[in-house]
């Protein structure tokens, strides 16, 4: 489905992020792995999956809150002289406190990382895009921004930035080839839970048609489809992958 | 080909506007250079020297003198070569 293509994907040492390097190499992409710091098992991860599947993952290492760092990367992907085919935007923290006891520097963190970063590296990655007169771009939201859960509102609203945004640049850019699509994943089995009661992980997955959790590959595979050429005419839309909330 | 060159003939094909009106290009002084026309001419700028101009660079860039002064002063453009 991606052989052929070129792809950027933040945060891919864990998580939702590890599951999209493996779904999007297992589909023929050719990947720059980002992850925030370099680590032997991150540089082993990459390496072993460029051989199971004979694709080219380079790792990419910067912290997407620093924009010096963060340009100067995309600069450096831009002189390898290849299409950027896809930008999947999933790196992203959550924090949790009620809203009277949410401070400002939560409140700014969440933005700084869930949001301003994905503004502006799809600033600049959209700029070889426009060359192209092609791309897809992928933000990982969450169910949260549409739901909204206690404890949770910085984290809901820097997740709902993304979808305005989305929907606002798949306007700006259809005309041009470049079409952005948000996913909105419900509860998922990774680390992130760690900061979710167990009450509310029961609740969301008592409030979904199927009853269970998403595995990170079930939201890897969408967004595999969404970076690919299968989805032509798809742009502009926030596909809930929640299990049916 | 020069850097001014090079920098006059992106105004020339992202605005379709004769090489010796150029120089006095202001932003929205004529029809081609509106925003979606900025934004050509970013690109092709961008692409001609190899550079990412900041944002607010991009912001700034409402004449071909302006241009020239950004590219000179920020991004190491030398138009004397």
């Amino acid at each position: 489905m991606l052989k052929g293509k070129n792809a950027i994907i933040t945060g891919t040492n864990r998580g939702i992020g590890k599951a999209l390097l493996e779904e999007f190499a297992a589909n023929g992409a050719n990947i720059w792995a980002h992850s925030r710091k370099e680590t032997s098992e991150f540089n082993k991860l990459t390496q072993d999956l460029s051989v199971k599947y004979g694709v080219k993952i380079t790792p990419v290492y910067f912290d997407l809150t620093d924009y010096n760092e963060m340009k100067n990367a995309v600069m450096r992907i831009s002189k390898e002289k290849q299409h950027i085919d896809c930008l999947v935007n999933n790196a992203g923290i959550m924090d949790g406190a009620l809203f009277s006891m949410t401070s400002q520097d939560m409140v700014r963190k969440e933005f700084e990382v869930n949001f301003f970063s994905v503004f502006f590296l799809t600033q600049y990655v959209t700029k070889f895009m426009l060359r192209q007169q092609s791309g897809s771009i992928v933000n990982i939201s969450s169910y949260i921004a549409l739901k909204g859960i206690e404890g949770k509102s910085a984290y809901s609203a820097s997740k709902a930035a993304l979808i305005a945004m989305t929907k606002t640049i798949s306007n700006e850019l259809g005309s041009k080839g470049i079409r952005a699509n948000c996913i909105a994943p419900g509860i998922v089995n990774t680390d992130l839970l760690k900061d979710v009661s167990e009450a509310e992980i029961a609740k969301a997955k008592n409030s979904s048609a199927l009853k269970r959790m998403a595995q990170p590959v079930e939201i890897a595979k969408v967004a595999a489809y969404l970076a690919s050429d299968n989805s032509s005419f798809i742009t502009g839309q926030t596909i809930s992958v929640d299990g049916g909330m | 080909m020069t850097n001014l060159e090079k920098y006059m003939n992106v105004f020339v094909n992202s605005f379709g506007v004769k090489i010796e009106e150029v120089k006095t290009l202001k932003y929205q002084n004529i029809k081609a250079w509106d925003s979606v026309g900025h934004m050509g001419l970013v690109a092709k700028i961008e692409e001609v020297f190899d550079i990412m101009l900041e944002t607010e660079d991009i912001i700034d860039l409402n004449s071909f003198e302006k241009g020239k002064e950004i590219l000179s002063d920020k991004y190491g453009v030398d138009f004397s070569k």
